[in-house]
């Protein structure tokens, strides 16, 4: 395999329903830093159908090339159409780099290419560089469950792939004035091709607490001294993505359903940060929730036990406190 | 080995708890009510407050009097036994600690069965460990002013008052800097949690008791400021007594049932009773249980006679907690597949038992205290 006949960081743009997936835009600011170390271009790969328009929010975001594959059968996404269409596309133009974001998607189609062009793929990564000696990929990713981190190269085969994990990677700021070029995909796609028919596609609002795979989790205790508090914990879980559990405490006032309840006789959570409002910490409580990577405690009396366990701990009055972390997150999120 | 007047009681006792409560157990222990009918006759007959002074309403019996009337209600019914909390437990400290005010109002209430009493020292994270609650009572004027949480607290949603365990110094290290107090249900900032659902002792309500700045008066502290943990501990060697008690009430009560239904079963063309398994099981239960009633009477008679009395009753207490368990176990074998059936009593007597090497301190604890005994310190 001649490596040098291979250039440019392609990123997969992701569009679902006429808009882009937002790992796309974190993927373009990726790439750009990626194609400045080893002197290339950024190209976005964006298929569908009257799509067309997008290429210019991409441009926007960083892409230097846009290649629009606009055909009919590429409307909803098909496992059999996308990895045709890529599959040809990197035989023909010869990327060296492709990434997709680590979305249902980009999970279902990247290890599909990577068979068929016979390369390397790594996935869900959080991190990756460029060797500065030979110009290779770095890709890290966490394994066994976020114990370990790996680093991974793929040194003789082309492309490198990789799908990255959504929320790691900075995007830039959308530019107006960046130019680009758009280069139209031919698209040899026929019926024939697509053995899957998408029948139906369903939209569901998330109304029914999963607290296993929340990576964002508020509980209420004892100490909001009544159910209306909940309306409070309810509002900084929905600012930071997260879902409302509750103690036993709480759950036995009969203030919330035991669905939300967290500890040993309820659930067992390991989110990436949780908040415990008003939450003493009785050891039944820790057991369902010491393991959380981040803990934030909220409580009125310095020698509650949840200090013991907390990251980041809060002495006072949970009615002053989560309203104003409920407005800083809202406002972090407008920036 | 007991006196005329101690058999008269057990006869007494007896007929109440066979013609009056072992005809409701199975229904007890299915709802979880106590029906209040049952529960004003025995407030009647006095049987809940036969150790309480006469000068305070009660019986003015002794130890082995109350004793006696434990062993024949665990006998049919395990739970019935919380009926009599004002001879143990929730009278107990008042007895041996309170002031005349606090007698007249608190245990004259409860032998006239106007009040229901309850002893609250677990938490959450203080089990075995008393020394590690964290329930606080700082000091405001005339009042402490209690926060905390208690849980699986006997009577507790049924209680009326509450003798409390908190930290008065919240800097005292281990046992000191705990005080005891007697805080009514009524009063602002106190409430319980959900009631449990046990494994067994279903006549017994249980819950958490939470306490949110409750003002307590300071005529309300038990004893002195200090002596919280003393008061507990002399409450709970009284209380293991009775606890080893129901062990062998539940222990007899299992072996009657066993002895019933042997000689009833017929396999192999005969009562299993005439099987020479069947008759050594008898014959082992029942001299367990024998040995079982002599620690426990020895227990109580030491306490009569104003003895040291500690390390015996942490043995009645152990040795009748496994000893319950392993009769209850042998009566249901004996009764084979239909022992596991609730119509059978000995289901529920198997499901209650598991609680009395477990609660006023687990087995593991009266071990300790059993060794310090021998061993010292």
């Amino acid at each position: 395999m001649d490596l040098s006949q291979y250039r440019n960081v392609w990123v997969f743009a992701e569009q679902r329903q006429g808009v882009i997936t937002p790992v796309v835009k974190e993927l373009l600011g990726e790439g750009r830093k990626l194609a400045g170390e080893i002197g290339t271009d950024v190209c976005a790969v964006l298929l569908g159908k009257d799509i067309g328009y997008l290429a210019k929010e991409l441009i926007r975001f960083g892409a230097d090339k846009v290649y629009v594959a606009d055909h009919p059968l590429l409307e909803n996404y098909t496992t059999d159409a996308y990895t045709k269409v890529i599959t040809d596309a990197i035989h023909e133009y010869k990327p060296e780099i492709v990434l997709y974001g680590a979305t249902h998607i980009g999970r279902d189609l990247a290890p599909r290419i990577a068979a068929r062009v016979n390369t390397g793929l790594t996935a869900d990564c959080t991190k990756l560089d460029i060797d500065p000696e030979d110009k290779k990929i770095m890709q890290t990713r966490p394994a066994f469950g976020g114990n370990l981190m790996a680093t991974i190269v793929c040194p003789e085969h082309r492309p490198q792939m990789s799908t990255v994990r959504p929320g790691v990677m900075q995007k830039l700021e959308p530019d107006d004035s960046r130019q680009g070029q758009v280069v139209d995909v031919d698209v040899e796609l026929s019926e024939a091709d697509i053995r899957t028919k998408v029948l139906e596609i369903v939209k569901s609002a998330k109304e029914i607490v999963s607290l296993t795979d929340a990576d964002v989790i508020v509980s209420g205790g004892r100490g909001l001294g009544s159910p209306e508090g909940f309306a409070v914990i309810k509002k900084l879980a929905d600012v930071m993505g997260g879902v409302v559990g509750a103690s036993r405490a709480a759950v036995d006032a009969g203030w919330i359903d035991h669905s939300h309840q967290v500890g040993q006789t309820g659930t067992t959570v390991k989110p990436k940060i949780y908040v415990a409002c008003g939450i003493s910490g009785a050891i039944q409580h820790l057991a369902g929730m010491q393991s959380s990577d981040i803990i934030i405690a909220i409580n009125k009396n310095p020698r509650a036990p949840i200090f013991e366990v907390a990251d980041y701990g809060l002495v006072g009055d949970l009615y002053e406190i989560v309203p104003m972390m409920a407005e800083a997150f809202a406002n972090e999120k407008n920036i | 080995m007991f006196s005329k007047k101690h058999e008269m009681i057990r006869k007494l006792a007896r007929e109440f708890a066979e013609n009056e409560i072992a005809p409701l157990a199975a229904q007890i222990d299915g709802t979880g009510e106590y029906p209040e009918e049952l529960r004003r006759k025995i407030i009647d007959c006095g049987f809940h407050a036969i150790v309480i002074p006469r000068e305070y309403g009660g019986c003015g019996g002794d130890t082995v009097a109350a004793t006696i009337v434990t062993e024949e209600f665990t006998r049919v019914d395990a739970s019935a036994s919380t009926q009599l909390m004002p001879n143990s437990l929730s009278g107990g400290a008042l007895m041996m600690f309170g002031n005349e005010a606090q007698k007249q109002k608190y245990l004259r209430g409860m032998a006239e069965g106007k009040m229901i009493g309850a002893f609250a020292i677990t938490e959450p994270g203080a089990g075995s460990d008393t020394a590690a609650i964290t329930t606080t009572a700082e000091k405001d004027g005339d009042y402490y002013i209690l926060n905390g949480r208690k849980c699986f607290i006997t009577n507790g949603p049924c209680c009326d008052f509450v003798t409390v365990f908190a930290k008065t110094d919240v800097n005292a290290r281990g046992v000191k800097g705990i005080s005891a107090f007697i805080v009514e249900s009524a009063w602002e900032g106190f409430s319980t949690g959900a009631v449990e659902n046990k494994m067994g002792m279903h006549g017994s309500p249980t819950c958490d008791l939470i306490f949110e700045n409750v003002r307590v008066p300071k005529e309300n502290l038990l004893g002195g400021e200090g002596q919280g943990f003393k008061i507990c501990m002399a409450t709970l060697d009284s209380g293991r007594i009775t606890v080893a008690t129901q062990g062998l009430g539940i222990a007899q009560g299992a072996l009657d049932e066993a002895v019933k239904y042997v000689k009833e079963r017929v396999q192999f063309g005969k009562p299993i009773a005439k099987l020479q398994n069947t008759q050594f099981e008898i014959a082992d239960m029942a001299t367990r249980v024998e040995c079982g009633r002599q620690l426990v009477y020895n227990a109580a008679r030491l306490k009569d006679a104003g003895q040291p009395y500690s390390k015996n009753a942490a043995m009645a207490k152990y040795y009748c907690g496994d000893l319950c368990n392993n009769i209850a176990y042998r009566s249901l074998q004996l009764h084979g597949g239909y022992g596991y059936m609730k119509d059978y009593p000995i289901e529920r007597m198997f499901r209650d038992a598991r609680l009395v090497a477990i609660y006023e301190g687990t087995s593991e604890i009266q071990r300790v205290v059993i060794a310090n005994h021998i061993l010292g310190k």
